[in-house]
């Protein structure tokens, strides 16, 4: 018996469909700077630098969850051999890389006032340093092999390798001695945040993972037509 | 009494205006790569 088919979506409409996904998240940037300004209080000892929080967690989500996405669409596909997987791997790798320049500049810009430094090199800083690497490195190595299979399958090792180190990097404030906050929303006990920190934080990761599935769409509808348009029809 | 809180303000701007200029420019190219592939 033949599986059965599934309908592959045009491109023209995922483009237009992410671009419209991440407009609609741009507007929630807004909500965000504007919650962020004048409904969560300003912390006592680290001032107004303390609500760069509301930006650099929610980007550092968004980061961890395409990656690890990356991961799992990866290991995916070098089961089923599916190029839609692979496709939406690159596509959430690149878009990966956009929200960790995110985390790690405005990580320094909190870390300069409050730590009097812009970088240490401890364990939370470098490990997320070498993963932001690594998934530079995946897109560097998927624009150099040319033969579509071989790009699939290296990529996929990589991806699955970036993904490992994930979990490392959330445990990582408890694993070692390290100067970076522990988690204070996804970690056993109870969030430890005054309830208007925390709808303001929960407002910034609904819009920062809008913003992700918009840009994902996008980049894989863009992936697809230039599929389309280099191999005919077969390609989708 | 707790002490006034550190005027740290400028730090809080250029984070804020550095996420948009990244996540912005991001959309604005898939928006040109959108284009060109029409």
């Amino acid at each position: 018996m033949s599986a059965p088919e599934i309908p592959t979506l045009r491109p023209e409409r995922l483009i237009r469909r992410g671009l419209w996904l991440s407009g609609v998240g741009f507007l929630g940037l807004i909500l965000v700077y504007v919650l962020a300004l004048t409904y969560a209080p300003v912390e006592a000892r680290q001032g107004l630098a303390q609500k760069i929080f509301y930006v650099h967690v929610p980007a550092a989500w968004s980061t961890l969850l395409a990656f690890s996405l990356v991961g799992i669409a990866s290991a995916t596909y070098l089961w089923l051999e599916d190029r839609r997987l692979d496709r939406f791997a690159a596509a959430s790798a690149e878009v990966g890389v956009v929200f960790g320049g995110v985390m790690l500049t405005t990580g320094p810009i909190w870390a300069k006032p409050i730590w009097g430094t812009w970088w240490t090199w401890d364990a939370r800083l470098t490990l997320t340093l070498f993963l932001f690497f690594l998934f530079v490195g995946y897109l560097a190595l998927r624009a150099a092999v040319q033969d579509p299979e071989e790009r699939a399958r290296f990529s996929a090792v990589v991806g699955i390798l970036g993904m490992l180190l994930v979990p490392f990097i959330h445990l990582s404030v408890y694993l070692f001695r390290t100067l970076h906050p522990q988690p204070i929303v996804l970690k056993p006990s109870a969030p430890s945040l005054p309830p208007e920190m925390l709808r303001t934080l929960l407002v910034s990761t609904l819009v920062f993972t809008v913003l992700y599935l918009g840009f994902v769409t996008a980049r894989y509808g863009l992936a697809l037509e230039q599929e389309l348009r280099e191999q005919g029809p077969d390609a989708a | 009494m707790l002490p006034e809180p550190p005027h740290n303000g400028g730090y809080l701007v250029a984070a804020y205006i550095v996420a948009t200029i990244i996540l912005l420019g991001y959309w604005l190219r898939l928006l040109r790569l959108a284009r060109r592939s029409r």
